[in-house]
């Protein structure tokens, strides 16, 4: 066990020995170490002022991401370099290209959100090559600014690559790397201060020990959710358990037919995997949050949070994902489905928690789609996010699956409308039948995202795109009005 | 030119701080023994306060004080403008305390201020404080307020704070009665949360040694927080309270006001005697920022049958929330119907606004103020007669321009237009926007089931706010002119303290391209400094594109003087007449010699002034200059929109969005652009995704970020900007201004472009924001009409 937490800060190792478990990065930046470079502009993960860089050593190499430091938890850095908007300007005060490229695009007006801005780029250059204006859409969808109208923003988020590569920071790098080679360790990180404790184990079994002794404990994944249960509804949450250093939890794997997904992997890391295997489902985790909360949050706490608008829930259950669950040494697996019993209510007892996710490779010929129905493209809550897995066999509907999200307390399948759609030709006819038994499925609300009358009308007219986007395969339905248009095809 | 001089794009001096996160707002402002105060704000929209329990709060771990309004008694926070009823009577101006006095009037209004020694402390303990309210109805909509027999405020019958008009009604009326054709439209104007990016935030600071205050502010204008919360709220006398508004993220006018949390902190600050800082969070800006806009207008247009303008007339319902925030009143009245001849030669013109008291947070200027309100009501009833006569929008407009040989023109409604040239902007902007191509890119999209459209606006705007002879005749309670001041250092260099503030605008930039110019001298060499009421002399600050005509007209000014001054000094080490002194780039030469003096020389001579007739010229070498126009500036031009329409799902994309504005003279193109960059976002934002929402009892329901849409970096097109030039005929420098033609232009021609692209599927009309599910619904609602008939 290690007291306190240790992470590389302005290019020296940091250690702290007590600190709050709760106490955001934002804060202690601000108000501990008096680094006011990096802003709070909302303290819920919308505006991407207070965005930040973590660099960490993944399999011997570093990796930066761009996160919101207003929501991401103090000793969840243990082990990681903070890399604020302070560093990157040279001692001697020339700019750093990204800063660079700034001012000749006049990419800053009254410099408020300029920071965020800067970082978010910053993550970009030293992690990936000249990127497309969508590849930026992406990567800036997290950063408000209302006074450019991001035009010079995006330009110089192309400029910037004209610099050519990171040698100066690449060369700063390698000690880095050392320092951080000396922080790595098995051992189980604890800290605490004003009354509350936090456990940051590096061991799955440590883990499920931990939990066992101390089951009061919030369990916290990249926080991108619970963040803002401190930030905006000024919770206490006592003993904190945080996944982000479990070795076995971060790993991803294909074994026996199914991507086994550790609940500690985040949307970025499970992107491309995901990607691989349901193209649709890809597009859906783009669409979560911003690239700063991706780089945070986890598929793994999506689930365990048991929001009936979290956006991975449907795809999973359609596709017919399991969960296996532990508790001290014991192991349970179930169907994904079945976690979620009511609103607020999920099938996990008290000391059990996620361990993994398993997602089952699709079948030869099975068709997937998943359609995230929300105000926005970007950072936007669903209204209702359909998924939906089908095996049509000449023409016949052997086998569909069919869940939603924000239709229900839960997420929630489509019982009626499957059972009116299998071993039925897959036609306009049956799926028009079947729409019409929806209404035996669900009995959404009314709230500020969406009337009950346009759930339920989207959530119909949802099956019948699927219907045309797989029974027309090859030809160019025009059924996609944001994202990737191509993947109606697929 | 010189490279730095006006014209140039010199790249902005401010940026290195910027991005580097040495900018200093003022949250990252801490003081010696410093607490925090967190505000309690009412969670209901219209209550009677029956007590306040405060026991359990002020035992609570950290807290050092807690005040409700029992506490604070000071005066009323003021409005700035006061505007007389149609019968001459003054408005209806309801007392704005800081803290609650026995009433909360929305949600967000202020209760109490808990002071603790940690904000975590603060809040902590704001959450034991026991409110006793007494829940009233609450008057939430605008459009039925003044019917309602719920009162806003006691002195307010009716809701109403005034019923005001201007020109004549039975004239007008008379001209409708024998119009060629009338169009009307009912006009509602969204409500907009002007989401500067920094949240307010305010320092209070007492010294008890010297009785002076000190009030660090978020502030758009610290010198008019001085007076206005120094004079009228806490009675401190000027010379005892300073204020001082460092680096401002963003303001949009929403941080022109005087807030009551300023008060509150400053007031406080002498009770608890230690500085006091508060800051707001996010959801306590959506519900504490004075909001934008909320205009409900009938609007109609007299045309004869040669299709001129020949009258128009408005009835216009303003909100105000619940209070009088700084500049409300004047608003939907001197800022809007005074635009509305707009760039057209409308002889007669009558318009009456009621302005109404309602449980919603206070509505003020947003960039723009009153302005974008006028534009978007003339520009869509323009819009929809050309259609109803059968004219092109080019050809409405050009017909009733006003020509460019009419300058100086009289508006019938006060206003006096100084210089434009609306013909050579629309030429330009129908260039720019190749509207020529239009018809076949609208084919072209139509084959792709896309309906295309094109939509026109053609604006002017009265900015430079001021001259305070005129405002002071409408109502204004001040005097709207600027100072500067020239501090020549001995060595050549130069600050400039000046009494506009930049919360973005770039003014250390573009402020010293002026002297820079004007001086000869390097621009490194200039230090622009604001917002710091102990070091500039006085200043009304940044508002309504005011900054470069009046503020920079004021450094004009006194450049002027320091000029005068160097050539005497120049002439007495010279042994010349001053009268021949010639100064060019930075050298005074006795005219016909090549007897010469550097600036810097001059500079050095002034503070060394060994030998000095001291009855003809004083050492040193600084000057003040202040300024009041003669008149307000008048920017215009043309916006062209063309977007595309996906009829199955009502997603309309901004395909091209062209800019072509009259900003007068140019001083530096970059940051121009960026002004009007920015507004244009603004603009489209209102236009396609920004609106604030209420419900029944008086609860926003856009209070975050994830319910309030905010324009993000892929929902706004590439913008083809450019300018035309008319110099301003009254002020030296030709300049105009062009921090809001953005967002004043860009709203209608949007909306003209949706609503041209959904004209022929029966849409006639549709309300900001066109959402996808505005659009869709108006296309499914006039498909349905028309199957009907």
């Amino acid at each position: 066990m290690s007291e306190g937490i240790r992470f590389v800060f302005r290019g020296e190792v940091r250690e702290i020995d007590k600190i709050d478990p709760t106490l955001s990065v934002l804060r202690w930046l601000r108000e501990v170490e008096g680094a006011s470079g990096t802003k709070e502009g909302c303290a819920e993960g919308d505006c991407g002022a207070c965005t930040v860089v973590l660099g960490e050593l993944v399999d011997g190499s570093m990796q930066y991401r761009a996160v919101n430091a207003c929501i991401q938890f103090m000793p969840t850095l243990h082990g990681k370099q903070l890399i604020t908007v302070e560093d990157l300007a040279s001692p001697d005060g020339a700019l750093h290209p990204v800063q660079k490229a700034m001012v000749e695009t006049s990419g800053s007006q009254c410099g408020f959100c300029t920071p965020g801005f800067v970082m978010s780029m910053f993550a970009m250059k030293v992690s990936e090559g000249r990127p497309s204006r969508d590849r930026i859409n992406d990567v800036l969808a997290g950063n408000l600014c209302r006074c450019t109208g991001y035009g010079p923003i995006i330009e110089a988020s192309e400029k910037m690559y004209d610099a050519g590569p990171e040698t100066a920071f690449l060369e700063e790098e390698k000690r880095v790397v050392a320092l951080l080679e000396g922080l790595s360790s098995d051992a189980m990180v604890e800290t605490a201060d004003k009354g509350r404790r936090y456990f940051a184990p590096a061991r799955v079994d440590d883990l499920a020990r931990v939990y066992t002794d101390n089951p009061d404990a919030v369990i916290v994944a990249g926080a991108t959710d619970v963040g803002l249960w401190v930030t905006k509804m000024h919770k206490d949450l006592g003993t904190v358990i945080y996944l982000g250093r479990v070795k076995e939890l971060k790993e991803m794997r294909v074994a026996s037919g199914y991507l086994e997904i550790g609940a500690g992997v985040s949307y970025t890391d499970a992107w491309d995997e995901i990607k691989k295997h349901y193209p649709d489902f890809g597009e859906l985790i783009r669409r979560i949050g911003s690239t700063q909360v991706r780089n945070a949050g986890t598929i793994g706490g999506n689930v365990a949070n048991g929001s009936p608008i979290g956006d991975t829930p449907p795809a999973l259950i359609a596709a017919g994902a399991r969960l296996v669950l532990r508790k001290g040494e014991e192991r349970r697996e179930i169907d994904l489905e079945s976690f979620f019993i009511d609103y607020g209510k999920q099938d996990r007892g008290i000391g059990e928690f996620v361990e993994m996710v398993k997602l089952p490779l699709p079948k030869a010929g099975s068709k997937f789609r998943s359609y995230k129905i929300s105000k926005r493209f970007d950072q936007d809550i669903s209204a209702a996010c359909g998924a939906f897995m089908a095996d049509i066999e000449k023409g016949q509907v052997k086998d569909i699956r069919i869940c939603f999200g924000g239709m229900a307390g839960t997420p929630a399948r489509a019982k009626h409308t499957e059972a009116a759609l299998i071993g039925k030709t897959w036609d306009e006819e049956t799926v028009k039948t079947a729409m019409a038994e929806m209404v035996k499925d669900y009995n959404p609300l009314t709230d500020m995202r969406a009337s009950e009358a346009y759930r339920a009308k989207v959530a119909r007219n949802l099956l019948y795109k699927f219907f045309v986007e797989t029974s027309q395969v090859g030809e160019k339905v025009n059924t996609r009005v944001v994202g990737d248009r191509e993947l109606a095809h697929v | 030119m010189n490279d730095t001089g006006i014209g140039a794009s010199v790249r902005r001096k401010e940026d290195f701080r910027f991005l580097t996160g040495q900018g200093t707002y003022t949250d990252d402002i801490n003081r010696p023994g410093q607490t925090y105060g967190y505000i309690l704000r009412s969670p209901v929209a219209h209550a009677k306060i029956n007590g306040i329990d405060l026991a359990e709060a002020k035992a609570a771990p950290g807290v050092v004080a807690i005040f409700t309004g029992d506490d604070m008694q000071v005066g009323s926070i003021p409005c700035g403008w006061g505007v007389n009823n149609k019968d001459g009577s003054p408005m209806n101006e309801p007392p704005h305390p800081a803290l609650a006095q026995g009433k909360v009037r929305h949600v967000g209004d202020q209760v109490a201020i808990v002071i603790a020694e940690s904000y975590a402390e603060a809040r902590a303990a704001a959450e034991l404080i026991d409110v006793d309210y007494e829940e009233l109805p609450a008057v939430a909509d605008l459009a039925t307020a003044l019917d309602q027999s719920t009162l806003v405020h006691d002195e307010a019958p009716g809701n109403l704070c005034y019923d005001w008009e201007i020109g004549e009604e039975a004239q007008v009326n008379a001209i409708f009665e024998s119009a060629h054709h009338v169009t009307s439209m009912d006009i509602v104007n969204n409500r907009l949360v002007p989401n500067a990016m920094e949240p307010r935030a305010a320092i209070g600071e007492y010294d008890s040694a010297t009785g002076e205050y000190t009030l660090y502010t978020t502030s758009q204008n610290p010198h008019v927080i001085r007076l206005l919360m120094g004079a009228f709220v806490l009675q401190i006398p000027e010379h005892k309270l300073r204020v001082v508004a460092p680096d401002v993220g963003g303001g949009f006018g929403s941080k022109i006001f005087h807030y009551a949390e300023e008060a509150i902190v400053t007031w406080a600050a002498q009770k608890v005697r230690r500085p006091i800082k508060w800051r707001a969070e996010r959801s306590e800006s959506f519900l504490s920022d004075a909001h934008g806009r909320d205009h409900v207008t009938k609007a109609e247009l007299a045309l004869d049958q040669d299709g001129k303008f020949i009258g128009l007339r408005c009835y216009t319902k303003a909100n105000m929330g619940a209070y009088l925030s700084t500049f409300s009143t004047c608003v939907p009245t001197y800022l809007h119907a005074t635009l509305l001849a707009g760039v057209y030669t409308t002889p007669a013109i009558y318009c009456n606004v009621k302005a109404v008291f309602t449980n919603t947070v206070p509505v003020d200027a947003y960039r723009g103020a009153g302005r974008p309100e006028a534009t978007y009501l003339l520009e869509r009833l323009v819009d929809r007669a050309a259609r109803e006569t059968g004219m092109s929008q080019s050809e409405i407009r050009r017909k009733n321009f006003i020509p460019e040989d009419a300058f100086p023109y009289q508006t019938p409604v006060a206003l006096q237009y100084d210089s434009g040239n609306y013909t050579a902007t629309l030429d330009r902007a129908e260039e720019l926007a190749d509207v020529a191509g239009f018809q076949a890119r609208r084919s072209e999209a139509a084959s792709r089931g896309k309906l295309r459209g094109l939509g026109y606006s053609t604006y002017v705007e009265a900015c430079g706010i001021a001259p305070s002879a005129v405002v002071g005749s409408l109502g204004a309670r001040a005097g709207l002119f600027e100072s500067a001041n020239i501090r020549v250092h001995p060595t050549g260099s130069v600050t400039v303290y000046t009494g506009s503030h930049s919360h973005g605008q770039g003014h250390e930039t573009t402020f010293a391209q002026l002297v820079s110019d004007s001086l000869g001298i390097p621009i490194e060499n200039v230090d622009i400094s604001h917002g710091d009421t102990n070091k500039v002399a006085f200043g009304m600050g940044t508002y309504g594109s005011r900054s470069l005509a009046v503020g920079g007209e004021a450094i004009m000014k006194a450049l002027d003087k320091v000029i005068t001054k160097s050539k005497k000094i120049a002439a007495h080490v010279l042994e010349a007449d001053s009268a021949d002194i010639e100064f060019k780039d930075g050298k005074f030469t006795v005219a016909g010699t090549d007897r010469e003096m550097a600036f810097g020389d001059v500079a050095l001579t002034a503070y060394v002034p060994h030998n000095f007739p001291h009855d003809e010229l004083e050492p040193g070498l600084e000057e003040q200059a202040f300024y009041d126009p003669m008149n307000f500036t008048y920017p215009a031009g043309c916006h062209i929109c063309e977007v595309e329409i996906d009829p199955d799902t009502g997603v309309v994309e901004v395909v091209a969005m062209t800019a072509m504005d009259d900003v007068g003279r140019v001083i530096n193109p970059m940051i121009v652009e960026g002004q009007i960059h920015g507004g244009l976002a603004q603009g489209i934002g209102q236009a396609l995704m920004e609106g604030a929402r209420y419900d029944d009892d008086g609860q926003l329901l856009t209070g975050s970020y994830m319910d309030y849409c905010m324009p993000r970096a892929d929902d706004l097109p590439d913008f083809k900007v450019g300018t035309t030039t008319t110099l301003c005929t009254h002020n030296s420098l030709g300049v105009k201004g062009c921090g809001e033609v953005g967002a004043i232009g860009s709203p209608p021609a949007v909306i003209n472009a949706v609503v041209d692209a959904l004209w022929d599927q029966g849409v006639r009309d549709i309300a900001m924001p066109a959402t996808p599910n505005a659009v869709w619904n108006a296309l499914n609602g006039a498909k349905t009409a028309m199957a009907a008939e």
